[in-house]
């Protein structure tokens, strides 16, 4: 391959840009099946209950309407709505049934109807008789974790719990010369993506079941529709039109099997989208609960203890809690070296909605709680935010302490610093914090993983496949829910090829013609599948200059190619286009299909690292909290295409990072289990008119192990977001808020104790 | 009772039975196959179905389909001229103003909106016609600099 680059780190449109702007972009919620059904789902009104008695006749009766179908009727096996594959049923514990005679939060499932029109399929709904029997019910996670606490599940409500430590930590807190303590709450908050979740289940040419689905892990959904419905794998199909949006909450498998079961029980396609109430209810949320931190400190600053007490509510079942809370158990092991560290972490299940993967995945609730307490620290030890990070955070070279891995690349502390220039630090750390209207400004870093390794098997795989005029088609099994990930790897291959993006055209996913993956999540896709498509690509490309070889009549080590044409290095003028070659290739004497393919393990689970700056400005008489700016330098490894990494940075700032901090939080109401705030007017997420200048900056420290040096990029700057408000506000006040999001009441509440 | 009303659709006219309880959205998207017009929220909050009724933009979930008997509707199929895109279509490109892209019909039609009204908006101009279009994607600054650079190219050409 050339040196220079000629795809990598340009600024280049998703190629199917001009179907979104057209409004010929189709998303599932656009398939339109002949003769389809549509689905709807009753739910339960009650916290926790037991179905005594349930009867469908009447709904069953009403004109239009195809079927019911209830806990009694339904396949009846234990299973894990966010399973992964192979299955591991002591993280992603077995703890749900399609259908229950139990429910056990407002808005469980209790029934599912298929009726000619949404609007038969509600009135339906209302027609299906339940009688309740009406079980205690708890909702907060602590109140759960005591003995006397109603049971959510049988088997209790501790659905699993993690102690991990390294060192010791009673002598690190000796060694101490302060020892800090203190408690941090977390909200419940929403993904709630502007697709909803939306199915189709139908039958293709030769009947086997086929899903169209918004999903960001369709292989997962076809082994879990596999085991549930008891169909041979390969006879089960789900395809994955574009994803408007997912965040996380698509990483469960919610809807496809209402619409899988009821297209086979009706032999006929049918189609669920949720309301946006739904959503609310029956999506998977960010994990609330509550952080408890001890830090032991020498009066310079350097950590000698870090002890941690982790309590996330899974709500009604586990899903994927326990890896959410060993992924929060990392960010609190690798965040700062110290040689004395302690966790302890407890996923549990109360009677509320079901918390799941959200961008970050357990770790921004520690992370908050961790970088309020560093300020605190830095306070208490009259020392700048920032010199008392400089002083414990990792470096390149140094090992990670919970994965035993040497970090290869880290430009944290370039982070730390091209984010204090840009911000004006000292300056404003300073400026006179009196008046009516303050403004501070604050920080908080952050790191995250790509990919899952070593918590869970991780691999990828590609297959570029020539056409017979040298265009590529690019298989993978990688869902692009919305962050350009066909084009990041599309450009992978473009650059290894030496053609343009344009020629490469992503393939549908599929999952009867792309290679397994095992979906789009823990910033994997960039790091673990742009390894995948670039090997896979090499190897093509390795059979393309066999060709080319043999056409030429000069040894494959002496060509290269560039701009579609294979050259001899030496002799530029000696060459053939890519086109020529691979039509020798397929139609030559010994006709041969030009195919790369790879599946690639990759070395460890590169960090990415990165710092927030925020600079606020509080009404010390509204307790009103403007957030002025947002200043994010990121350490991604290289940058592969700057439109799709300043999409993810911003967007995790302000689509949902933002509204962590400042706005979002459901509310329940503890007499009854009921959401008090399910529309976008109760429940506010940042609107255009609420969004700050933001500032994205790019510390590219070239990840060895990354495919052209990247990492991870699409979940980071989510991750400290919720401290780096509070530290910007604690600076403009001197208050310390330590419960998300920090709203008006909250500053106004903490200015009138003082 | 069914109602038979004119519907003028991106310039085509089309008589049409409509149901009482039928929205604007399911008949644009289910009568006409207008798929651009985003199904989302269902309850007005998120802009993504928005339509230029008579040129002001609205929430085509929430309007009766009855109730547009007669009125010129334009939807992001509308937009584009002759094979040629809009300018906001084209900046949005151009900007890659968008992740996933569900939002995006509905905030070019809020910006085309703002910019038949006024062609050198002011960034808080720009942020108040697309109030009510949510992106949960967050890729609000690079929306509103592609709307900037649509009105300046809609500016420089007359």
């Amino acid at each position: 391959m050339s040196s220079e680059l000629t795809t990598i780190g340009k600024k280049l449109p998703w190629p199917y840009s001009p179907a979104i702007v057209t409004g010929k972009a189709i998303y599932t919620a656009d398939i339109y099946l002949p003769g389809m059904l549509y689905a709807k789902v009753l739910r339960s009104p009650h916290p926790h209950a037991r179905i005594v008695k349930i009867d469908a006749t009447e709904a069953e009766k009403l004109e239009g309407v195809e079927t019911v179908l209830t806990w009694k009727n339904v396949p009846r096996i234990k299973y894990n709505t966010a399973e992964k594959n192979p299955p591991n049923p002591q993280t992603f514990v077995y703890d749900q049934y399609i259908l229950d005679e139990y429910v056990r939060f407002v808005g469980d499932q209790v029934a599912f109807v298929a009726a000619e029109s949404e609007e038969i399929a509600e009135k339906a709904l209302n027609l299906i008789e339940v009688e309740y029997e009406l079980l205690p019910a708890v909702f907060d996670p602590e109140q759960a974790m005591k003995p006397e606490a109603p049971k959510v599940h049988e088997s209790g409500n501790i659905t699993g719990e993690i102690p991990l430590s390294v060192g010791d930590i009673a002598k690190g807190f000796k060694e101490a010369d302060f020892v800090f303590e203190d408690k941090y709450k977390l909200p419940i908050q929403h993904s709630l993506p502007l697709e909803p979740h939306v199915s189709v289940a139908g039958f293709d040419e030769v009947g086997n079941l086929t899903i169209w689905t918004s999903t960001q892990t369709p292989f997962l959904v076809r082994t879990k529709l596999s085991k549930l419905l008891d169909i041979q794998l390969n006879k089960v199909r789900v395809i994955v039109p574009n994803i408007g949006g997912s965040f996380g909450s698509k990483q469960d498998m919610v809807s496809e099997q209402i619409v899988a079961l009821l297209a086979l029980r009706t032999g006929k396609p049918v189609k669920i989208i949720f309301h946006c109430e739904e959503m609310f209810y029956a999506s998977r949320t960010r994990h609330s609960g509550m952080v408890y931190l001890k830090t032991g400190v020498k009066k310079d600053g350097t950590f000698t203890a870090r002890q941690c007490r982790m309590i996330y509510n899974t709500g009604a079942y586990a899903s994927c809690g326990l890896a959410v809370l060993d992924y929060g158990a990392w960010e609190f092991f690798s965040l700062y070296k110290c040689p004395n560290l302690d966790l302890k972490g407890y996923c549990i299940y109360t009677n509320i909605p079901v918390a799941g993967a959200f961008r970050g995945y357990g770790t921004p609730q520690v992370n908050f709680a961790v970088e309020s307490q560093v300020d605190m620290i830095a306070k208490e030890l009259s020392m700048d935010p920032i010199e008392i990070r400089l002083k414990n955070i990792p470096h390149q070279g140094d090992t990670d302490p919970l994965i035993d891995e040497v970090i290869r690349s880290c430009g944290l502390q370039e982070c730390i610093e091209k984010g204090a220039e840009a911000i004006g630090w000292l300056n404003k750390r300073k400026n006179g914090k009196q008046g009516v209207k303050r403004r501070g400004v604050g920080m908080a870093i952050f790191t995250l993983c790509s990919g899952t390794k070593p918590a869970l098997p991780e691999f990828a795989s590609a297959i570029v496949k020539f056409n017979e005029n040298g265009t590529v088609n690019l298989l993978h099994g990688i869902s692009d829910m919305g962050m350009g990930a066909r084009t990041t790897l599309a450009m992978i291959a473009a650059e290894v090829l030496g053609m343009p993006l344009d020629d490469i055209v992503t393939c549908t996913l599929d999952t009867s013609s792309a290679p397994y993956d095992k979906g789009t999540h823990a910033s994997r896709v960039t790091y673990v599948g742009g390894n995948a498509v670039k090997l896979a690509a090499l190897r093509a490309r390795e059979r393309l200059l066999n060709c080319a070889s043999e056409k030429l009549r000069v040894s494959k080590e002496d060509l290269d190619i560039k701009d579609r044409t294979i050259f001899v290095k030496s002799n530029p003028s000696i060459n053939v286009s890519i086109t020529n070659a691979v039509n020798f290739a397929t139609f030559g004497k010994e006709p041969e299909a030009i195919i790369g393919e790879a599946t690639v393990e990759p070395v460890y689970n590169a960090p990415s690292f990165g710092a927030n700056f925020a600079e606020v400005e509080v009404d010390m008489n509204t307790g009103e909290l403007k957030v002025l700016r947002l200043v994010s330098p990121n350490d991604l490894g290289k940058v592969i295409n700057p439109f799709g990494a300043r999409g993810q940075i911003e967007g995790g700032l302000i689509g949902q990072g933002l509204g962590y901090a400042i706005t979002e939080e459901q509310i329940i109401d503890h007499s009854t289990g009921k959401l008090l705030n399910t529309d976008l007017k109760g429940y506010k997420m940042t609107s255009p008119v609420d969004i700050p200048d933001v500032d994205v900056i790019y510390v590219e420290s070239m990840e060895p192990t990354g495919p052209f040096g990247a990492k991870g990029c699409s979940e980071n700057c989510m991750v400290s977001i919720g401290a780096t408000i509070a530290n910007a506000v604690y600076n403009a006040t001197g208050l310390r808020i330590k419960e998300l999001p920090i709203t008006k009441n909250k500053i106004l509440k903490a200015i009138k104790i003082g | 009772m069914t109602r038979k009303i004119l519907l003028q659709i991106n310039g085509k006219r089309r008589w049409l039975e409509v149901e009482p309880d039928w929205t604007l959205l399911k008949v644009i998207r289910e009568k006409f196959g207008l798929l651009g017009v985003k199904q989302a929220c269902m309850v007005g909050h998120c802009g993504a179905c928005k339509v230029l009724i008579d040129g002001t933009p609205v929430n085509s979930c929430l309007i009766p389909a009855s109730n547009v008997d007669g009125k010129k509707i334009i939807t992001i199929e509308g937009l584009a001229e002759n094979g040629k895109l809009h300018p906001l279509q084209e900046a949005f490109i151009k900007h890659n103003a968008f992740q996933c892209g569900y939002c995006v019909p509905g905030v070019i039609i809020s910006a085309k909106a703002l910019l038949d009204k006024n062609n050198a908006p002011s960034k808080t101009d720009v942020k108040n016609a697309i109030k009510g279009n949510l992106c949960r994607c967050g890729a609000y600054p690079v929306m509103i600099e592609a709307i900037m650079d649509a009105a300046k190219n809609l500016r420089e050409a007359g």
